[in-house]
């Protein structure tokens, strides 16, 4: 499963980043960050052929020597980025798929609380329980 | 050279050049010392040849050799094979250039924009129109579109280009291994030729005796080209000459060559201006010194030099040292070089290295290209049929020729020098060197494919390298530049060989051609190398690609350039580390990434400590604090005593002007100022006035209270008029309060500030000393001119004298817990009058110590913080509400004005909790405690019918002090014989009611003294409404002198009273039925006033029973008279829930001329004591309670009638005028009660009085008033409702007469003699109302129920059944009536209608005056 799951506004800070081990906290807000351009550079190369209906997933963003990343836009562009571990060769494209999904229902849930402000940062209880689901159990 | 950009083409065309070695004998190395450069140096800046050569391929076509370069370098040699990895020396001195070639201060800066980042690159920047980039676009097509800036980094050239030259000759390739040795001798050797032949064997041996592996040699027979060097400052001209001729003959003139230097003298006086070419490659020079340095001990061990120019080498050491450490002694250091030689000797080194070119090297190469080329071709037929053959015969397996001593790993597979294949490399290798690319690049070729048919992959990956790059240089190729060869290239050296240097150096050529899509994809294992500065060069590199890009990623970009950071860090290279941290730290800056930007923040931050450049490292430090961090609490711990340490470190000693500090946050417009002392609320039985504390809470509804009291005040002291100049007193000043204005404070009562801080961190902080800065301007300096009043200030920590100005109260420890919020109270002491402003806050800031760590004692920093206060965004005029703009706050500078009274207020026995009525007696203490006498002192409350000071003429004589009057009772009573008739009093209204809510507070002078202080008594009364009641007073005083800044002051008091529930009074008034001319006393109609008390009091413990003692009214035009209920129950007691009905008679009175004087009358409830209910605590309460009422009324009520049904309205008005006027009745009672209370085993009397208005006749009035019922919603009416039909009203009407039954209560009557039965019976008709009224009796029987026709069937009324008549106001009428009865029984005799209509009016609202009560008569048969 994941080991970093992050939720990026449409201006590309961050909504939400929650990874296993904090200790690598930074390294993967850099990795998150790093990712961007190239969720950007997908989005960007997708959107002028295609037009109206996009596919949401964007798949494997790049790979790095210990970890995959990838990325998924909802259609108000705010990205999704999940950080799975390299070793973890079990997980298919297909789950990747319906983690994104996961998560992108339970955004969606989040935003029609009409007590979040959107914009602001992600604070629910519910959807921190979304993204621990899908986190690597620790241990 | 390093601020050039040259094109790829040249860079590439430099990268490869002719090698050649240079071997020197002592005496001529001594010549050039001279200069301060050995000979190679000497060389070096002449090396690149301005004139075209010449060259014939192997097929004798002339190809032109253009721009050539050649490299001299001295023959270096060391025993150990060379090595992949560079030698230590090697390492050191990349890391000089790299270090030394920093980006220029305040150059143009270059902005590149992408997407919404800007970023900033402060270095020399080019366009993308140079020449290179327009011929590379040819070939790379995929590039051609976009345009391009690009950030030069002119350390990566530098570093490049010294990479290039100083890496190890290979095995594979020979494109640096020597070609030619140029052996240098002195004229003024005894016997050159020998020593020419001594250098000429050494030169041997280092070739051939295979001691030495490092400088390779490219063909066994190396060019030798013998110079003979003559100084011509030592004279002997014709010596060299003649030597020269003796080397012509024995070398051949192609072979040899003199060169004259050192024409000038060294100790030339004329200091003439001489170009310095070597200063370009000077520092370069000087790096490679140092290597050789670093080899010394190799060099003696050869010894090639012998010991005297190694002493003259180690003396220069430490110069060189210093030379390359700091960029500014260099220029100082150029001018040693090249001291004697003139401009002359200049074109002779030329000329010589162009001969050198010309006739000696180039022909050798020509003749081994040749030599090669035959050998090949020669040999072609042969070995190809050979090879093929053996391969077939071995079936195709892999067969390593000559392969002795070879490993079994293909990368190390080694031919021997002489073989084959190798030739054609070394051919290659030549032919590229003299810039015959097409010929080298088929060389290369025709290499490739024998290396890897031979599966030799290091050498196949080098001649396609080189293929790919010959390809690449051959201008105007026939064939596309041929990128999967330098991919194949590429992976064969990272995968198969390791051979990382090599790859660097590709990838060095691609990253400057910036082929941008890719470098980055094919190089990122590269950067995890060995070497830390080039992995962090290419990391740079690479992050620069990425900003290049068509479309530019930036976050790459930046995350590389982190990286690369990293890796300068650990190279050593802060400069360059801090550079590549501080441009990714554009990309991350407030984009929300805090752990990121926190991390680079720190880093730059320590980077810029460790260049010596603190300032920044704070500014780096400071954004990390104060950013809403999101680290641990033991990272921000180590942040912030590195953050210490730094500060401290940049602040020093000098203490004169303290910097600001970042930590704690302070919440500028938190900020609150309160003027005055603080308070204490107790004082032994004595209860201050709160007034105003800090510790309130502001609130908008109440300030506006306070306001409106105070304006009440104001305008009482004025004659009743508020000045124009009228500004509520703010004691306390925050955000919400007006602060246009400078407050006015008192000298030598303190300001206190309460300043809010807020430590952002997860790590507790420790402040001390802290203390306010301020800013003093004394009196008679005009505030415009700030030369004309010196400022004085107490910023100076040291400065003495400012506490004789304004007192600064220190706190001397504050600490604040974890991201805590904690408000902090400064005083200061303005001791003289001015004008003050609050400047800001200084204080030590230190981590809070641990437990664990003491030794954080140290890092104590003293800084400031200003307080800066934006007053409220103005929104008034359509510039304010299209900028914004803030209003000004002056609440942090007052104005001092000179000493004003004080007053303070102190309560004696107040009570917290009191019945609902109750009256209670409690002393009020006014202290004048400045030096100032007061006067003018008045008091308004919200709850003026709380309090009262007693009226004036009617105080009774209670004892002033407290102590006495104990168990006074608060009334004032009178003896009075018991059943005396109810005493009547009349009392002016003028002696108690006040004009408003205003009370002047009687006390003897109207002055208090300074220092004096008087003690009044204060009657209370409970509120009529059970609950807590907020009950606030308003003090008001001014100043006896006349003109001060300051008016009045004010003093608040807000007291809280519990109010429980007493006793419930229910009173109602009826119109006695009893006929007036029944009555003793004059006409007018009696009426009789019930009135209900009730016990509701709830409380368990408290109060045991109520007495009733009084009760009284009041009112213009009745009076109450004795009570008429039995004498059985004369004091009238009531334990709990109990009730009782008692019943007076009232009577109308004439007003007595003076239309608001008031009678009283009372009626004695007690036996022994009568209380006075006119005189003060009583009348007092009585008439502040009347008068809240119906002030209220008027207010409450409004009339929402539409116009069209005025008219309707208008008559009904009429008639319920007159009506109303009828029933009018404006009696107003007061209870008076005393209730018994047990508390603490003590037996208490409480007294309390209630009061109810009766004002209409029917109606019953209670003392309590029905909880009020939360308003109903009203619906929203869009169209007027249709005007309700006016119905007359007839309750009222009905009450217009009175009518009365007069007839004997029982009848005897025959009715065996007579059956006939007549009664008279009267019916008095009496009219209540002041308006004639007529009065219709009908008589017969129409009731409307058949039950009462059953009843009254039996009797009839005989004679007139029907009367008009018309009654004069107030007239008493009698009608005679008869009744019939026709047997004996009981009968209702109550079955006349009457109707009366007022006669004005027309008939339309006649209305039946319905008897309720049954008039009951008994006939019996006598």
């Amino acid at each position: 499963m994941a080991v970093c799951i992050a939720v990026i506004a449409k201006e590309n800070y961050p909504l939400y980043i929650r990874s296993l081990p904090t200790q690598n906290e930074l390294k993967f807000h850099y990795t998150v960050h790093t990712s961007l351009d190239v969720v950007e550079e997908k989005i960007s190369a997708v959107g002028k052929s295609v037009g109206d209906q996009r596919e949401l997933y964007l798949g494997l963003l790049y790979p790095t020597e210990d970890y995959k990343v990838y990325g998924y836009v909802t259609n108000s562009k705010v990205k999704f980025v999940i950080v799975v571990d390299s070793s973890n060769t079990s997980l298919r494209d297909n789950e990747i798929r319906s983690m994104f999904r996961k998560l992108h229902n339970s955004f969606t849930d989040v935003m029609c609380n009409p007590f979040h402000n959107p914009g602001d940062t992600i604070q629910s209880k519910t959807f921190d329980g979304i993204v621990s689901g899908m986190m690597v159990p620790p241990g | 050279m390093a601020q050039c950009v040259q094109s790829v083409q040249e860079l590439v065309q430099d990268s490869f050049v002719p090698m050649v070695a240079v071997l020197c004998s002592e005496e001529a190395e001594r010549v050039t010392r001279k200069n301060n450069l050995n000979f190679a140096e000497l060389l070096r800046p002449f090396c690149r040849l301005t004139s075209e050569g010449h060259i014939r391929d192997p097929s004798n076509q002339v190809q032109l050799v253009k721009n050539l370069r050649i490299c001299v370098n001295n023959v270096v040699t060391s025993p150990n094979p060379a090595c992949a990895a560079f030698s230590p020396a090697q390492r050191r001195l990349l890391n000089e250039v790299v270090s030394s070639c920093q980006p220029q201060e305040g150059a143009a800066t270059n902005v590149i924009t992408a997407g919404d980042y800007d970023l900033n690159f402060s270095d020399h920047c080019v366009k993308a129109s140079v020449p290179w980039y327009s011929a590379w676009r040819q070939t790379l097509s995929e590039v051609s579109t976009s345009k391009h800036y690009t950030a030069t980094t002119p350390w990566f050239e530098a570093y490049r280009e010294n990479f290039l030259q100083t890496m190890a000759a290979s095995e594979h390739e020979f494109l640096n291994h020597y070609l030619a040795c140029l052996l240098v001798v002195s004229s003024t050797e005894t016997v050159p030729v020998e020593q020419f032949l001594k250098l000429s064997q050494e030169q041997h041996r280092i070739q051939h005796s295979g001691d030495y592996t490092n400088p390779k040699w490219f063909i066994p027979n190396t060019l030798k080209y013998y110079v003979l060097l003559h100084d011509m400052g030592e004279g002997g001209e014709q010596r060299a000459d003649a030597v020269y001729e003796d080397m012509k003959q024995r070398y051949g003139h192609q072979g040899c060559y003199l060169l004259k230097v050192n024409s000038r003298s060294s100790s030339a006086e004329d200091d003439e201006q001489m170009p310095d070419p070597w200063s370009q490659y000077l520092h370069r020079s000087n790096m490679q010194n140092q290597v050789s340095a670093a080899l010394i001990v190799g060099l003696i061990v050869c010894g090639v030099l012998s010991p005297g120019s190694l002493h003259a080498l180690s003396a220069e050491q430490p110069e060189l040292k210093k030379g390359g450490r700091d960029p500014e002694s260099l220029v100082g250091a150029a001018g040693s070089h090249g001291a004697c030689l003139t401009l002359n000797d200049h074109d002779h080194i030329r000329q010589f290295i162009q001969e050198f070119t010309f006739r000696g090297l180039l022909p050798h190469i020509e003749k081994n290209i040749r030599q090669l080329n035959d050998q090949l071709v020669s040999r072609k037929g042969l070995s190809r049929s050979l090879f093929t053959a053996t391969k077939k015969w071995f079936g195709g397996g892999k067969v390593p020729e000559k392969g002795v001593s070879e490993p079994k790993s293909t990368c190390g597979l080694l031919y021997p020098p002489e073989a084959p294949e190798l030739q054609i490399r070394k051919m290659a290798d030549l032919c590229f060197l003299v810039q015959h690319y097409e010929l080298a690049y088929s060389c290369y070729h025709t290499a490739k494919k024998d290396f890897l048919s031979d599966q030799a992959m290091l050498y196949a990956a080098g001649a396609l390298e080189m293929a790919a790059v010959s390809a690449f240089l051959q201008a105007g190729a026939p064939r596309p530049y041929p990128t999967h060869y330098m991919d194949t290239a590429i992976q064969t050296y990272r995968d198969d060989c390791g051979k990382s240097d090599l790859l660097c150096r590709i990838m060095d050529v691609f990253i400057t051609v910036k082929q941008s899509s890719f470098v980055p994809t094919s190089f990122i294992p590269l950067y995890v190398q060995d070497s830390d500065l080039r992995s962090a060069l290419l990391l740079e590199q690479a992050a620069h690609c990425f900003i290049n890009m068509r479309n530019p990623m930036v976050r790459k970009f930046a995350f590389h350039m982190i990286l690369a950071g990293h890796r300068f860090s650990k190279a050593g290279q802060r400069r360059h580390a801090l550079r590549c941290y501080c441009q990714a730290m554009q990309v991350y800056k407030q984009r929300g990434w805090s752990l990121a930007e926190d991390h680079i923040n720190f880093t730059i931050g320590r980077q810029s400590f460790t260049l010596s450049q603190p300032e920044n490292a704070v500014t780096a430090f400071r954004q990390i604090l104060t950013n809403d961090s999101r680290q641990t609490a033991t990272q921000q711990g180590a942040f912030l005593r590195e953050y210490l340490y730094v500060y401290k470190s940049v602040v020093g000693g000098n203490e004169d002007r303290l910097p600001q500090l970042p930590l704690p946050c302070i919440h500028s417009s938190a900020t609150r100022v309160y003027f005055g002392h603080e308070r204490r609320l107790a004082e032994g039985e004595k209860q201050a006035a709160t007034h105003v504390s800090l510790d309130q809470e502001y609130d908008q509804d109440l300030a506006a209270m306070w306001g409106h009291l105070e304006e009440q005040l104001v305008a009482a002291a004025n004659r009743g008029i508020v000045p124009a100049s009228f500004q509520p007193t703010q004691c306390c000043l925050n955000s919400q309060t007006d602060n246009l204005r400078r407050p006015l404070a008192v000298a030598e009562e303190p300001i206190i500030v309460e300043v809010t801080f807020r430590n952002p961190l997860k790590v507790p902080l420790a402040l001390s000393n802290l203390k306010l800065l301020w800013k003093f301007t004394a009196e008679g300096a005009s505030p415009s001119e700030e030369t004309a009043g010196e400022a004085i200030t107490n910023e100076e920590s040291l400065t003495e004298g400012t506490d004789t100005v304004v007192t600064t109260q220190i706190i001397l420890e504050f600490l604040m817990g974890p991201e805590e919020t904690k408000m902090a109270r400064l005083q200061l002491l303005p001791r003289r009058t001015g004008q003050l402003s609050i400047v800001g806050v200084v204080y030590n800031l230190a981590a809070a110590p641990c437990a664990e760590t003491q030794a954080v004692d140290f890092m104590l920093v003293r800084g400031r913080q200003d307080l800066k206060i934006q007053g409220p965004r103005l929104n008034q005029t359509k510039e304010d509400k299209m900028l914004v703009r803030h209003g000004l706050d002056r609440r942090l500078d007052p104005i001092i004005t000179p000493p004003m009274p004080l007053m303070e207020v102190f309560f004696l026995q107040f009570p917290t909790a009191l019945l609902c009525g109750e009256i209670r007696k409690a002393y009020v203490e006014f202290c004048n405690v400045s030096a100032v006498a007061l006067c003018g002192l008045r008091v308004a409350s919200t709850h003026p019918d709380f309090f009262t000071f007693g009226s004036q003429g009617t105080t009774p004589l209670t004892p002033v002090s407290p102590t006495s009057a104990e168990n006074c009772s608060a009334y004032k009573t009178v003896t009075r014989p018991p059943g005396s008739v109810a005493s009547e009093m009349l009392v002016s209204a003028g002696d108690f009611s006040q004009p408003s809510g205003v009370m002047d507070i009687p006390i003897d002078g109207g002055t208090l003294l300074p220092g004096e202080s008087t003690q009044l008594p204060l009657w209370l009364r409970g509120p009529d409404h059970e609950g807590v009641h907020e009950i606030n007073f308003l003090f008001y005083y001014q100043s006896t002198e006349k003109g001060t800044q300051i008016s009045h002051r004010v003093l608040r008091h807000t007291v809280f009273i519990c109010a429980s529930r007493s006793l419930s009074v229910q009173a109602s008034a009826c119109r006695s039925s009893v006929p007036p001319h029944h009555r003793l006393d004059d006409g007018g109609g009696g009426t009789l006033v019930f009135v209900d008390v009730e016990n509701i009091n709830t409380s368990e413990g408290g109060v045991r029973e109520f007495h009733i003692v009084q009760v009284s009214s009041s009112s213009q035009r009745w009076r109450l008279h004795r009570r008429i209920n039995p004498a059985s129950d004369r004091d009238c007691k009531l334990t709990s829930r109990e009730r009782a009905k008692l019943c007076f008679r009232a009577t109308r009175c004439r007003p007595p001329p003076g239309t608001h004087d008031f009678c009283y009358y009372s009626d004695g409830h007690v036996a022994s004591e009568g209380i006075i209910s006119s005189s003060t605590p009583c009348g007092d309460f009585f008439f502040r309670g009347c008068r809240s009422p119906e002030s209220h009324r008027v207010g409450g009520t409004a009339s929402r009638t539409s116009s069209s049904s005025r008219i309707q309205e208008g008559r009904a008005a009429d008639i319920s005028s007159i009506v109303k006027k009828c029933n009018e009745l404006d009696l107003h009672i007061i209870v008076i009660w005393k209730a018994y209370v047990v508390e603490d085993n003590k037996q208490l009397i409480l007294e309390g009085q209630l009061h109810v208005a009766l004002q209409t006749l029917g109606k019953e009035v209670t003392s309590l008033t029905p909880k009020e019922e939360a308003q109903e919603m009203v619906l929203l009416k869009f169209k007027p409702e249709a005007p309700a039909p006016v119905a007359p009203p007839s309750a009222e009407l009905s009450q217009l007469i009175k009518t009365n039954l007069h007839y004997p209560e029982t009848h005897s009557h025959p009715f065996v003699q007579e059956s006939l039965c007549v009664v008279p019976v009267t019916l008095t008709l009496s009219n209540c109302s002041s308006a004639p009224v007529d009065v219709l009796i009908d008589l017969r029987h129409k009731s409307p129920s058949p039950e009462s026709v059953e009843v009254h069937g039996s009797f009839t009324w005989v004679g007139r059944t029907q009367y008009k008549l018309q009654l004069e106001p107030q007239q008493v009428l009698c009608v005679t009536l008869r009744a019939c009865f026709l047997q004996a029984g009981v009968y209702n005799l109550n079955t006349p209608r009457v109707f009366a209509k007022p006669t004005q009016q027309a008939a339309v609202c006649e209305t039946s005056q319905q008897a309720a009560s049954p008039a009951l008569i008994i006939i019996n048969n006598a």
